[in-house]
């Protein structure tokens, strides 16, 4: 599988007459962006607006943010499966990519209503929130949508991610006939028998225990994020998009997995530094013990078919999904595949532990801090300009989940606001981590 | 405890545990229609109820699909 | 130029030369100057330090009268005047591990700063870690070297009354608790760099060390089912319905305890779930799932079990810091106590 990806960087995004790419400007014809978004007639209201690196502004509520590719050459479309996107499988041909940009999905729609996962995230521009996460360095093109009420759950978050792949699409087709600035090729090339031999186990949540729903939200593979045997994937395809969703952490938006910097130095690294034989995508939440240590057992015998001698795992939920990920480690490591683990941690209030179930095989874990805001003592992001969304953020009682029994403050998202419940660096973006 | 995630509970010190059906809903599954759900539940509950009976020197699983279930014991 | 700083050194009666086990009774006693491997502690601290005096005491006497020995241990620091007090090393010897603890947090107690060192798995350490700072060093006293060098480069900064980093980086044992850090560095970066390392069989330090939970010593049986008082505990995010007493669905601060004394079993009109780790639409059509009072009440009514306790406990067990569960459930377990209960049913989600 080869695969040629050109980036076109964006630095400046406009509105304009015609949608162009032009020497690292963005020109956005609004009217026939979102005259493709209303197609879809479940789509009652819409509109683009525009956040640049250093603005005062707030983006809220945050489902997704995507990083606009398409195929130029070869099978499939990017982004593939979801909101019935064509299923051929991708990773072949060419493909371009605007980077430096991000399509944001900007939506009231929650996920589900089966109790307690509400849509969290907001996005600064400037200052110390901001500079937690990768997106205050893009240009990001705001699609704030709103589907029709009367739909299902299933329907709205359908139609609101359908309706940023279709601007993330548009953006992208304005590079169609052009030649990329900076060309890369992808190929698990043959490589050096003596060099480890790796994979990457990348754990990602499923809605369907927790919400009674198949697509409410998550990191899908192509398009699906019900639970599912072990999956293996060529790193090509990732590139083209089969792991994308929206999310309800900022550190694992279809951005964030599509430029995940462990994925991405993996595979930069294959034929030099490790042989990488792909990813194998390990859906959690499984919710019985036989269960959980059934789909560990067979991740690790699926990492050691693949011919595995290490292995990098991750992770993006948090609660009882971290058991068969742990329980994949200990698999892996009884079957002799030396594991890394690269993972948030919980409260250590009076020294106690900080991983849900601490088991002796996991003996090599790399920390990216406390997942939760309020043990990082992060400060309330204050004031901004400007509001890209809704005017108003439901601030939840107690932690930052749960809505019943009243007392939920409706904040203007203009003023000082708590940040939102998770941190979670999920794949390793930054330097921050615990240390005794 | 009743736990459907049993081994995590013993791991993390829990010392009787008591396999419980799912997450979801422990003492009982109403897949299996409303009579063999509760007694699929009251063999759980009786399990649990056996395990106080008995002593134990750590993290101990009671599988209330294993084997007979021990009548708790009354004074006659 | 500055005063060296001064060092006042604690040894047991063995490296004081005094005597081995028949001798672990000799109380306290005080010596100018470094005795034994103080004298090595004193090459290993150069000029910049001074190994004053040394205080002597027998394992024994400081472990079975340790309120006397402190006192005089005290009164002999006092006299020295110490800036830092370093005592040991003990290595593997628990009793020696145990009173270096004890003297480095009389020390702090009377403000002078402290540090000893021994085996990581000595009790002294696992006794006083939290407390104070320990040096690793080996379980002999063949690694006597690297532990002075370890014990004079803190008294060192200890000493100038530098601010000591965290365990990881000071080279001390962990005081288990964990603090959010820059490591400088990506954590992808890191994550692949030690990968290189474990694959290659090259040492690396994980970010998290494993600490084994917790033991619990298991309650006694009981005899007599019959005649039990049995009581009923949920972390599944029970509430009443409508969830008028305002539970949280994650991160509980409290429980909530409910009469049950009327119930034959909880209904979808009376309760429901809110918890946000897992479907809750199912308890919400029997919430007996998560708290099985219609079982209980049936056994009760066949006298299979005795009575029933009036109260039930219910909490979200979801993103729980530890620290909060632990209060919660002791809080709990006193309530249950003080209600005569004998045993619990805690069903979990």
């Amino acid at each position: 599988m080869r695969l040629e990806m050109g980036s076109f960087p964006v630095r400046t995004i406009s509105f304009g007459p015609a949608t162009r790419w032009d020497a690292g400007h963005l020109t956005v014809d609004r009217a026939a962006a979102l005259a493709e978004v209303r197609r879809d007639p479940r789509i009652v209201t819409a509109g683009l607006d525009i956040a640049a690196p250093g603005d005062s502004v707030r983006i809220w509520p945050v489902r997704d943010v995507i990083e606009p590719r398409i195929k130029v050459e070869g099978p499939g479309q990017c982004y593939p499966g979801i909101c019935g996107r064509d299923v051929a499988t991708v990773g072949e041909g060419r493909t371009h990519r605007l980077s430096g940009m991000g399509v944001v999905e900007v939506s009231s729609v929650n996920w589900h209503d089966a109790g307690g996962d509400f849509v969290e995230t907001y996005l600064d521009m400037a200052g110390p929130f901001a500079e937690m996460y990768p997106y205050q360095r893009l240009q990001l093109l705001c699609a704030v949508v709103e589907p029709d009420p009367a739909l299902s759950d299933e329907s709205r978050n359908d139609a609101v991610h359908k309706a940023a792949l279709t601007v993330s699409d548009h953006v992208a087709r304005a590079t169609a006939g052009l030649t990329p600035p900076e060309r890369k090729t992808f190929e698990l090339t043959p490589c050096d028998p003596a060099l480890p031999r790796v994979a990457y186990i990348w754990g990602v949540h499923s809605p369907q225990a927790m919400s009674g729903s198949l697509t409410a939200f998550c990191t899908a593979t192509y398009g699906l994020t019900q639970l599912t045997p072990p999956w293996v994937l060529h790193p090509n395809e990732i590139l083209d998009g089969a792991l994308t969703g929206p999310y309800r952490t900022a550190f694992a938006m279809s951005w964030t997995v599509a430029n995940n910097p462990l994925f991405l130095d993996l595979y930069r690294r294959h034929g030099r530094d490790w042989n990488f034989l792909g990813v194998i995508v390990l859906r959690t939440e499984w919710t019985t013990q036989h269960e959980k240590q059934m789909i560990a057992n067979q991740t690790a015998k699926t990492a050691r078919m693949l011919g595995a001698q290490g292995a990098v795992v991750t992770w993006d939920a948090g609660g009882n999904e971290f058991i068969e990920v742990v329980r994949t480690i200990q698999a892996c490591e009884q079957l002799g595949i030396k594991t890394v683990f690269l993972t948030s941690e919980d409260d250590a209030t009076d020294g106690a532990p900080t991983m849900l179930e601490p088991l002796p095989e996991a003996d090599a874990i790399v920390s990216t801090s406390f997942f939760k805001n309020v043990t990082l003592k992060v400060a309330d992001p204050g004031p901004v300009s400007r509001v890209i969304g809704l005017e108003r953020k439901i601030v939840h009682r107690g932690s930052g989940v749960g809505l019943h029994g009243g007392s939920d403050s409706a904040l203007p998202t203009a003023g000082t606001l708590p940040p939102p419940w998770r941190y979670d660096d999920h794949y390793g973006f930054g330097s921050l981590s615990c240390i005794e | 405890m009743i736990s459907a995630i049993y081994t995590f509970a013993m791991t993390t010190g829990a010392n009787r545990v008591i396999r419980g059906a799912r997450i979801e809903h422990v003492c009982g599954d109403p897949s299996l229609g409303p009579e063999k759900d509760y007694a699929y539940g009251m063999r759980i509950v009786r399990k649990a109820l056996e395990a106080i009976t008995v002593a134990v020197t750590g993290p101990t699983l009671f599988d209330p699909q294993a084997g007979d279930i021990q009548e708790p014991s009354h004074a006659s | 130029m500055t005063a060296p700083i001064r060092i006042a050194h604690y040894l047991n009666q063995f490296f004081a030369g005094i005597g081995g086990e028949e001798r672990a009774d000799v109380g306290v006693s005080g010596r100018e100057g470094p005795v034994g491997p103080g004298r090595a502690l004193q090459a290993a601290l150069g000029d910049a330090a001074r190994v004053v005096g040394t205080v002597i005491c027998g394992d024994n006497f400081i472990n079975e009268s340790p309120e006397a020995a402190l006192a005089a241990i005290v009164a002999q620091l006092r006299e020295l005047a110490p800036d830092v007090v370093v005592a040991g090393p003990a290595f593997g010897s628990g009793r020696y591990g145990l009173a270096c603890g004890m003297v480095c947090r009389a020390a702090r107690e009377v403000e002078l700063p402290a540090v000893t060192a021994m085996h990581p798995e000595n009790p002294g350490a696992l006794a006083h870690r939290r407390e104070i700072i320990i040096v690793p060093a080996g379980e002999s006293s063949t690694s006597m070297q690297p532990a002075l060098t370890g014990l004079a480069r803190l008294a060192l900064k200890l000493g100038r009354g530098e601010p000591l980093g965290p365990a990881e980086i000071e080279g001390y044992i962990s005081q288990g608790t964990r603090l959010v850090w820059d490591r400088g560095r990506p954590g992808y970066q890191r994550a692949l760099e030690m990968l290189l390392a474990k694959l290659h069989g090259r040492p690396f330090v994980s970010e998290v060390p494993f600490r084994a939970p917790e033991r619990v010593t298991p309650a006694l049986p009981i005899a007599d089912l019959s005649r039990a008082r049995i009581a009923m505990v949920t972390t599944g995010g029970l509430v009443r319905k409508g969830n008028p007493d305002k539970q949280v669905a994650a991160n509980a601060t409290r429980y909530h305890r409910h009469s049950v004394k009327d119930l034959e079993a909880l209904t979808p009109e009376g309760w429901e779930a809110y918890h946000a780790g897992y479907f809750n639409h199912i308890v919400n059509r029997n919430p007996n799932y998560i708290l099985p009072l219609s079982f209980l009440r049936d056994l009760e009514g066949k006298g299979q079990i005795g009575p029933l306790h009036e109260s039930m406990y219910a909490l979200p067990g979801v993103s729980t810091p530890v620290a909060m569960a632990r209060q919660l459930g002791r809080a709990i377990a006193e309530d249950l106590q003080a209600g005569g209960v004998d045993g619990v049913l805690l069903v979990a989600t």
